[in-house]
């Protein structure tokens, strides 16, 4: 049996049966059938249930004259991923930013929910959980250049001249392949090194130097949380751009 | 992929350090990915050479990415 969380133990004690038999039919054998349940699947459910709560609290609490502390928070945050996006994409960049927020949101969050005793961080117990942002990012991207350019969004990837186009669609195949290789290895290697040095220095001196290393380890999140969405604002950029 | 960025997102330091971050990252993934795909040929069609040519697609793609990083910044 792997080492459980107790949020991981709950879920797996109520739903492996049910989880079991959704696996199986889809041809899928868990490793452990009392466990289908890892970690970083209870500790995404947990984030994706604390955002909406957190979401429902805040929409509860909208006020125009009176705006919360809550409120201003995430509009700040709002307002910092529209001016961003509008500065990379341009100005009809905002249908794009609940995408981007959301994302950025869940991130964050899968980031910073390591730091409290008794949970771990998903995006650094498993590469699949960057895996699936970034797999989920590079549809969006591609998604939202055919809405905007059609079929001719195609064309992006024959290059410039019709006659390299043969030798251009598989670069420009494997070379955006490879922006969901880099999103993935480098949202998890980082989270994963912040987690483990922390964890070092907590078993070699276990009071006030880790807390150093926990500050590095928020800056890190914030970092880390903010180079996966701006890269995917790039990436959007240039499946939405207009051509000159 | 051809674009053509916003300019005023030339000055933004953080945004420059996003993409630049991608240069460590994007030759590596890129070879990788073309393997792998070669790899994948390889089983799938029952041959013993696509890997190499994955190989040398995914090298290539890497290099075309990385310039258009580099050439993107500086050339504007």
């Amino acid at each position: 049996m792997p080492e459980q969380l107790w949020i991981t133990e709950i879920l797996n004690r109520a739903l492996a049966r049910p989880v079991d038999v959704l696996l199986r039919a889809l041809h899928v054998a868990p490793h452990y059938p009392q466990a289908p349940i890892s970690n970083a699947v209870a500790m995404q459910l947990l984030v994706f249930l604390l955002l909406v709560v957190v979401f429902a609290i805040v929409r509860s609490l909208l006020s125009v004259d009176r705006p919360g502390a809550l409120q201003h928070i995430f509009e700040g945050v709002h307002g910092f991923i529209t001016h961003q996006s509008e500065e990379i994409i341009g100005h009809h960049s905002s249908a794009y930013t609940p995408y981007l927020a959301a994302l950025g949101y869940y991130i964050l969050v899968s980031n910073l929910i390591g730091l409290i005793p008794g949970f771990e961080s998903p995006t650094a117990a498993s590469p699949s959980v960057p895996l699936g942002c970034a797999i989920l990012s590079f549809f969006y991207y591609h998604a939202q250049g055919f809405k905007h350019s059609g079929v001719k969004y195609l064309a992006h990837f024959a290059g410039p001249m019709p006659v390299l186009a043969p030798l251009m669609v598989p670069i420009e195949m494997i070379s955006h392949l490879a922006r969901v290789l880099s999103l993935t290895i480098r949202l998890y290697a980082n989270m994963f090194a912040g987690d483990m040095v922390t964890l070092v220095f907590f078993s070699l001196v276990p009071v006030g130097i880790p807390i150093l290393f926990l500050g590095l380890h928020i800056g890190v999140s914030f970092l880390q949380t903010y180079i996966f969405v701006l890269l995917v604002t790039v990436y959007l950029q240039g499946a939405v751009a207009t051509e000159h | 992929m051809s674009s053509s960025p916003n300019p005023s997102s030339k000055d933004n330091f953080w945004v420059q350090l996003a993409r630049y971050s991608q240069l460590g990252f994007i030759l590596p993934a890129a070879t990788l990915v073309g393997w792998l795909i070669g790899v994948g040929l390889d089983k799938w069609l029952h041959t013993t050479w696509l890997y190499l040519l994955g190989l040398l697609v995914g090298t290539a793609a890497g290099f075309v990415e990385l310039i258009r990083i580099v050439i993107s910044d500086s050339g504007k």
